[in-house]
């Protein structure tokens, strides 16, 4: 199956709208044996009459079938009756033999934001149930589900994007299109490769870019994916449509971690003593090499809870080190924390191996970022170490959460995300938001921790922290339940470097 | 009294896709069934994939080793081969979850391989499928 991918047409006026870069965009058709174009969205400009006119006279002459979602300025001005009467449904499905096309509006009228609401979540949901036996699942939405690179801070990611990429995978779905942020991306976690689109004729680029498109060839084992800028120079990147599945052989275990998060210890009923006691219990006999707590120690940043939180997390028989969350460094938290936690940002490291703390937790506030200037300076220290395996630890999460909104997710995810995987850091530990996530992306693996001992978490398993054994050629990850003590395993995957068995 | 339907997880006639485990951990046939019982306890799992030449070849659970080796009497040094199950059970991914549990029923087992063009790409256990529940049992046993 050959794909045109094209996004953001912002078709207007002269201005603003670069018809030529569309008018190379499309010759590929002809050029090329092209089996369907898909418009991920924002096709006008400003939703009006005279831009839906002007669209549908372009598009008119393609000769391929044609699928094309709303963007947030086609449903301005009331735009998405027009979209109607011009371009069909908006929300759909494509079906052929072999291949699937999901297709949502994920625009809210008159604002800028993402969102799948339930009956559309259901939509897709029911529809991957329906066609689980096609051989190509593909989903367009307007909006992103895994945070872009240099698109600014990350405010348009799809409010409900860590449910979104759950249903995503669990579905095996194989390619996810977007577009919106007028920055081409591609990322792939686990088997599902998510590609954004950069703007094929607005003249409002990012970063000193051009316009450009995407070309996609889906084969029954690789799928690859060229971005083509409009003076022909272009990117290609393959992946393997499935990961290995069985694993056995692993080589010398190097390294156990305990990867605990949000104990939120204080005096109240909202920390659950027994959790943490029959958690601490389990952990202590696990034999592990290092204990890394990735934030929310205490429920607030006040001194009885820090003076309690000492006195419970010195029962621990393993090193641990921590990372911040906004709730520690609340209230006094901010001198408390290194009173009685030492560094906010602190590490590990031996020969090896490496762990890196980033401070993400702002003082008095929930929000998360790293910020330019710690990202450049961290990105280049982890660069210059010469340890096998390097693995990042924050508080907040790089990617989204399943039953979490946007909430948890680090403002800048977009750019951090980019570097962790371009320069392959091995392991991505996060912490917030209360529910157990392990996926990986490009070759790196990120593990998010549930809260260990409050009541405030979303896992239908119940409360839990992770251990994560790293292995000569895998890494293994466990999810194991603070109260009961059971295990199950959250992930298997290779190493860098070990692609073979 | 009317009752409150209890939250819906799942609908058994969903396909078995949203619910299998996509990693397997595996043992080769010439391993002894000890590296065998060894692999279960080190990841915590109560069945291993039999490989040979890499391709599936069988299946072994805690339950052969049990059955067919210490309840015998028989010393743990023998390869996985001789005990490992050859007949697999598999399912294809696309199949409904009842379907996945009628053959749990009929077959008298707890685990089904699951297949998707030809290759084994997943397991589903019976323990899974009840797993989902569990959390109601817990919020009633937390509450301190």
């Amino acid at each position: 199956m050959n794909i045109l991918h094209i996004s953001d047409t912002h078709i207007g006026n002269k201005s603003q709208f670069n018809e030529d870069s569309l008018k190379i965009a499309l010759k590929e058709i002809g050029d090329k044996d092209i089996d369907i174009l898909i418009h991920s969205g924002d096709i006008t400009r400003d939703g009006n009459l005279k831009n839906y006119k002007k669209a549908r006279e372009i598009f008119d002459k393609v000769e391929v079938p044609l699928i094309v979602i709303p963007g947030n300025h086609d449903k301005r001005s009331g735009g998405l009756s027009i979209f109607k009467d011009y371009f069909d449904s908006p929300d759909g499905v494509f079906e052929s033999e072999e291949e699937i096309v999901i297709y949502v509006d994920s625009a809210v009228p008159d604002t800028d934001i993402g969102r799948v609401g339930m009956v559309k979540f259901d939509m897709i949901k029911e529809a991957l149930a329906e066609n689980s036996d096609k051989s190509v699942k593909i989903v367009v939405l307007h909006h992103h589900v895994v945070p872009v690179p240099k698109a600014g801070r990350e405010r348009n990611v799809l409010s409900n994007a860590g449910d979104l990429l759950e249903l995503f995978l669990k579905g095996d779905v194989d390619l996810v299109l977007s577009g919106h942020r007028h920055y081409p991306n591609v990322h792939r976690i686990e088997n599902t490769v998510f590609v954004n689109a950069g703007t094929i004729s607005d003249k409002k680029t990012r970063y000193g870019d051009i316009n450009s498109y995407n070309l996609i060839q889906i084969k029954k084992d690789r799928l690859k994916v060229k971005t083509k800028r409009v003076d022909g120079s272009k990117k290609v990147k393959h992946f393997p449509r499935k990961d290995k599945r069985i694993f056995y052989h692993f080589g010398d275990k190097i390294f156990r971690i305990v990867h605990i998060s949000n104990t939120f210890i204080s005096s109240s009923t909202r920390f659950l003593h027994t959790h943490f006691f029959n958690a601490l219990k389990n952990i202590n006999s696990l034999d592990a090499d290092l204990t890394i707590h990735c934030g929310g120690i205490v429920e607030e940043g006040i001194n009885q809870n820090f003076e309690l939180a000492k006195k419970y997390m010195e029962k621990f028989t393993t090193p641990i080190i921590y990372t911040p969350a906004g709730r520690d460094i609340n209230y006094l938290g901010y001198e408390l924390f290194s009173k009685y936690f030492g560094e906010m940002i602190q590490s590990y490291r031996d020969e090896k191996i490496l762990f890196q703390g980033v401070s993400s937790a702002q003082y008095d506030s929930l929000e998360g970022y790293i910020g330019e200037r710690q990202r450049e300076k961290l990105f280049e220290r982890l660069g210059d170490r010469k340890q096998s395996f390097k693995s990042v630890f924050l508080h907040h999460n790089i990617l989204p959460i399943p039953h979490a909104r946007e909430k948890g997710l680090l403002e800048d995810s977009g750019d951090f995300l980019r570097e962790v995987v371009d320069q392959k850091i091995e392991l991505v530990l996060t912490g917030t938001s209360s529910h157990p996530s392990a996926v990986k992306i490009g070759d790196t693996v990120v593990v998010n921790a549930n809260s260990l001992s409050s009541v405030y978490q979303r896992s239908r398993y119940g409360n839990s922290f992770n251990v994560i054994d790293i292995y000569e050629k895998v890494i293994v990850v466990y999810e194991i339940n603070s109260l009961w003590g059971t295990r199950k395993i959250l992930g298997v995957w290779e190493r860098n470097g070990f692609k073979k068995n | 009294m009317m009752s409150k339907a209890a939250p819906k997880f799942y609908d058994v006639d969903m396909p078995i896709r949203s619910f299998v485990t996509k990693r397997l951990i595996g043992v080769r046939s010439e391993n002894s069934v000890q590296e065998a019982a060894e692999k279960m306890v080190e990841f915590k799992t109560g069945s291993l994939i039999v490989i040979e030449d890499d391709e599936v070849v069988g299946f072994l659970t805690d339950g052969d080793i049990k059955k067919k080796v210490v309840a015998e009497g028989l010393k743990p040094d023998m390869p996985v081969k001789e005990i490992m199950v050859e007949d697999l059970i598999t399912a294809d991914i696309s199949t409904d979850i009842k379907e996945v549990l009628e053959l749990m029923a009929e077959k008298n087992i707890q685990h089904v391989l699951i297949e998707e063009d030809d290759d084994i790409v997943g397991i589903v256990t019976f323990r899974d499928l009840i797993d989902i529940e569990r959390q109601k049992l817990e919020t009633y046993i937390s509450r301190e």
